[in-house]
């Protein structure tokens, strides 16, 4: 009796993950194998026509790659500063609590609240219009928390023994932080990124008010009212008028590019994410 | 203290497969390497078989082959004739589980489950069969007071076992243990993690247990052994795998011992 | 110098996100004023008319959520139980390591499986009784059941694998099956972990909004009579996220109380989404200086 619940339970276990495993790789096969006729050296590099009938992607690719950039490059100052501040500089246990609270606080916020935030300041109050740079901003803070936490868990790692040997030469803080903490969290740095960047490059609803347009954007240029085209919000437009067979395969294809994006982003913080794993033990 | 113990080298008994345990060649390998080789010894009804030998020579490792819990170590594996009762061990055909209801396990930091008194003494009975009303009382009780706990909670058995002193929580995974009603008891260095006072409690136990049961302990503590023990195998690392150097009783190991590493060991240990 | 430019630039971070509260119940305000408590109990969403009720989104969007954890939460945590107490140590990082690369796939590419597959499903599969279309309360909660399944399984996993093997040993010592430890001492002591792993989880279920958007149907002013009953499953509705993520959010800047009626569902939504992740990290994680 015993044995044979022993063995259901297993079996049900199993069966579970078989399930979710199979669902989860399922539509990923799914998306590949109606975006896959789609893929061509052209798709790539032409310019929408025909409201997706025809044409390819370029300038979308372009536009979320100029996002990502933005949104990296105004990410990682806040991100690096508030992880120094929190292992560093404040020296009170329940102020380092509350900081990390606000941060996992922040990394349950809906994309599109961060949207509106940027909707309402950035492209109405400071007047900027639909903008590559506001698009940057708000990326910036969804991401901020995974990549906040990434540099923290970095440099929770790195052995007292290195401080401590550092201090006893007699340097002070902030040249413990240029000359032993910074060099091994960059890796941290760019873990978490990366893994913001995945997620980042997905996300729609945070852009669809702030800086992107279905059609007519190439090069952004200035800052204010420069609109780009991306691909979630290619995706999301056509997906909701989804009749026409000609834009179909189109659709699947742009679905696929931005999955293997995702994915590539993902992947290249895999050894890191695996050692990480590896540490926290398994 | 230990019984006096004859003057031959081998146990005698009048019909050779009256041993509980009897271990024939047995070797552990760990992803290939040998931990353990040539490890045979029998151990009679009613006596308590030592085991000591340095850190690191496989003690704990022999101990977990006797009640197969090497099976739920990863890339461990087990050769040789263990036998139960004159039944082997390592068959695929046994049940593994029962098996272990049979011969009991102390660790050496005891593990205490998070809920009450009662419930962690019941924990491994209550599986084998079904304890009702004043059934389920009486075993407590019985377990408690044959680990010599019952005096101290026999008021507070809904309390929750955490709140215990190291030294009464090894003793109530000794009650829990014996709610199962084991033949054998392998305890692997039980009183490392206790005080003074509450290794003499332990001592104490396992001298009146091994009248109604057998028990192997294993201990790298040599007073113990001499307090505890009937029977002594000394485990040493040959060749960077643990062997078997000396098994004789007791008294004959410690005040005559015969074989090299162990006179050394003799001498340095605590 | 460094000192003060990490102090500088968390400030920066840290004073935006006070700011994104503040502006959020700042802009809010009017419909507050003109509609008092009634903007979360009313019933009715006319904008032209000037009437402003919420219950019907606050309606739609647990509905939904709920019913995806529902749906997600056994299914993940049997997962998560063959991860953590079946698979061996490498085989285990693999399927974490898979797991969470699924789990970044894209709203909207969730979406357009949804529009595409799961809404001819769910109206074939519901045809007897008689659906509009297959955009339904029931088609948004099954998408979101499959977007939240990763997150329970990795966190369900943690939690489990965060009970100590001496616990495990000790209780196959005495000789429990597999299964009797996984029942009476892995998953007892994991309670905590688990419980955190499933609000989180419906924190993020809460808070999408592309996917839902997509095959939510969208149709305002459908609270159903008998708010507990399963056939309003059925019908199309509208949650908080979908409400935000459609037109009306740009049509309703100019006018400060349509306005204010629309950031007043983004300040519920934070207010949901937010206490929601602070209960399940509190949960979860220990303090670690």
């Amino acid at each position: 009796m015993r044995k044979l619940s022993d063995f259901l339970i297993a079996a049900i276990a199993g069966l579970c993950a078989l399930v979710a495993a199979g669902i989860l790789v399922g539509l990923v096969f799914v998306v590949a194998q109606r975006g896959l006729p789609a893929l061509s050296w052209s798709f790539f590099t032409e310019q929408i026509r025909l409201v997706g009938a025809a044409g390819g992607i370029f300038w979308n690719l372009i536009g979320t790659i100029i996002l990502l950039g933005a949104a990296f490059v105004i990410c990682a100052p806040m991100a690096v500063g508030l992880a120094l501040v929190e292992r560093v500089w404040l020296r009170s246990n329940t102020a380092r609590r509350a900081l990390r609270t606000v941060l996992y606080t922040l990394n349950g916020l809906p994309s599109i609240i961060f949207g509106i935030f940027g909707f309402i300041v950035f492209v109405q109050w400071c007047g900027l219009g639909k903008s590559w740079l506001v698009g940057g901003i708000v990326l910036a803070l969804s991401m901020l928390p995974t990549v906040t936490v990434a540099l923290i868990e970095r440099l929770k790692a790195i052995p007292a023994a290195y401080v401590e040997a550092a201090a006893a030469l007699g340097l002070n803080r902030a040249q413990i932080v240029w000359a032993v903490l910074l060099p091994q969290a960059w890796g941290g740095l760019v873990t978490g990124s990366l893994l913001g960047l995945a997620r980042a490059a997905g996300e729609t609803a945070p852009i669809m008010f702030t800086c992107t347009i279905f059609a007519g954007a190439t090069w952004p240029h200035g800052i204010k009212d420069s609109p780009v085209l991306t691909l979630p919000y290619h995706i999301f437009i056509l997906a909701q008028d989804s009749f026409d067979p000609a834009v179909g395969a189109k659709l699947w294809g742009a679905a696929l590019v931005l999955l293997v994006l995702v994915f590539l982003l993902s992947l290249v913080a895999l050894p890191s994410r695996l050692k990480m794993h590896e540490e926290a033990n398994v | 203290m230990s019984e006096p113990c004859s003057t031959s080298a081998t146990p005698q008994s009048a019909v050779a497969n009256a041993s509980v345990l009897r271990v024939r060649d047995l070797a552990v390998f760990a992803n290939g390497k040998p931990l353990l080789r040539n490890v045979s010894f029998a151990v009679e009804p009613n006596q308590v078989f030592g085991v000591i030998g340095p850190s690191g020579a496989g003690k704990s490792t022999l101990l977990r082959a006797l009640n197969r819990l090497t099976d739920l170590i990863p890339g461990l594996r087990v050769t040789g004739d263990v036998r139960l009762h004159d039944q082997p061990i390592y068959e695929a055909s046994v049940d593994v589980n029962a098996l272990r209801g049979r011969i009991g396990m102390l660790f050496q930091q005891p593990v205490v489950f998070p809920a009450s008194i009662e419930e962690n003494v019941l924990f491994g009975a209550k599986r084998l069969r079904s304890l009702h009303g004043s059934v389920r009382h009486e075993l407590v009780e019985s377990a408690l007071r044959e680990a010599a706990l019952w005096d101290e909670v026999r008021d507070r058995l809904r309390a929750s076992a955490l709140a215990l002193s190291v030294g009464q929580q090894q003793r109530l995974c000794l009650a829990r243990a014996l709610a199962v009603e084991p033949e054998v008891i392998l305890m692997d260095e039980p009183t490392s993690a206790l005080d003074p006072k509450s290794t003499q409690a332990i001592e104490e136990l396992i001298l009146r247990l091994k009248v109604r049961r057998t028990i192997v302990l294993v201990t790298h503590n040599v007073a113990q052994a001499r307090r505890v023990t009937d029977w002594l195998a000394c485990v040493c690392l040959r060749d960077g795998a643990g062997e078997i150097v000396e098994s004789a009783c007791s008294d004959a190991v410690l005040s005559n011992p015969q074989c090299r590493e162990v006179i050394d060991y003799l001498a340095n240990a605590p | 110098m460094t000192r003060a430019w990490s102090w500088f630039f968390s400030f920066v971070a840290l004073a935006t996100l006070a700011f994104l509260v503040a502006i959020f119940v700042w802009q809010s305000l009017p419909v507050w004023h003109h509609e008092g408590w009634n903007y979360l109990t009313g019933t009715k969403w006319f904008f032209r008319q000037r009437e402003f009720g919420a219950l019907p989104m606050i309606y739609g969007s647990v509905v939904v959520s709920v019913v995806a954890l529902v749906l997600a939460a056994p299914l993940g945590m049997g997962a998560a139980v063959f991860t953590a107490e079946y698979l061996s140590r490498k085989p285990r990082l693999a399927v974490k390591v898979l797991i969470e690369l699924l789990a970044g796939v894209p709203s909207v590419v969730y979406g357009l499986l949804g529009i595409l597959l799961l809404r001819n499903w769910i109206y074939e599969l519901f045809a007897r009784f008689d659906l509009l279309s297959g955009d339904t309360l029931l088609t948004a909660a099954v998408l979101l059941s499959v977007m939240i399944l990763p997150t329970v399984v990795t966190l369900s996993d943690d939690a489990l694998r965060a009970v100590p093997a001496t616990q495990r040993r000790a209780a196959r010592a005495l000789g429990l099956t597999r299964s009797e430890t996984i029942l009476h001492v892995s998953l007892p002591q994991a309670r905590r972990g688990l419980s955190a792993a499933l609000l989180l989880a419906l924190g993020r279920a809460l808070g999408e909004t592309i996917a839902v958007f997509l095959v939510v149907g969208r149709q305002d002013n459908n609270l159903p009579e008998r708010l507990l009953s399963l056939r309003p499953l059925l019908e199309s509705g509208q949650t908080l996220t979908s409400k935000l993520g459609s037109s009306e959010t740009n049509i309703g800047y100019g006018d400060p109380l349509h306005w204010g009626a629309i950031v007043g569902l983004g300040l519920i939504l934070l207010v949901l989404t937010g206490a929601l992740t602070v209960l399940g990290t509190g949960f979860g994680k220990r303090s670690d200086a």
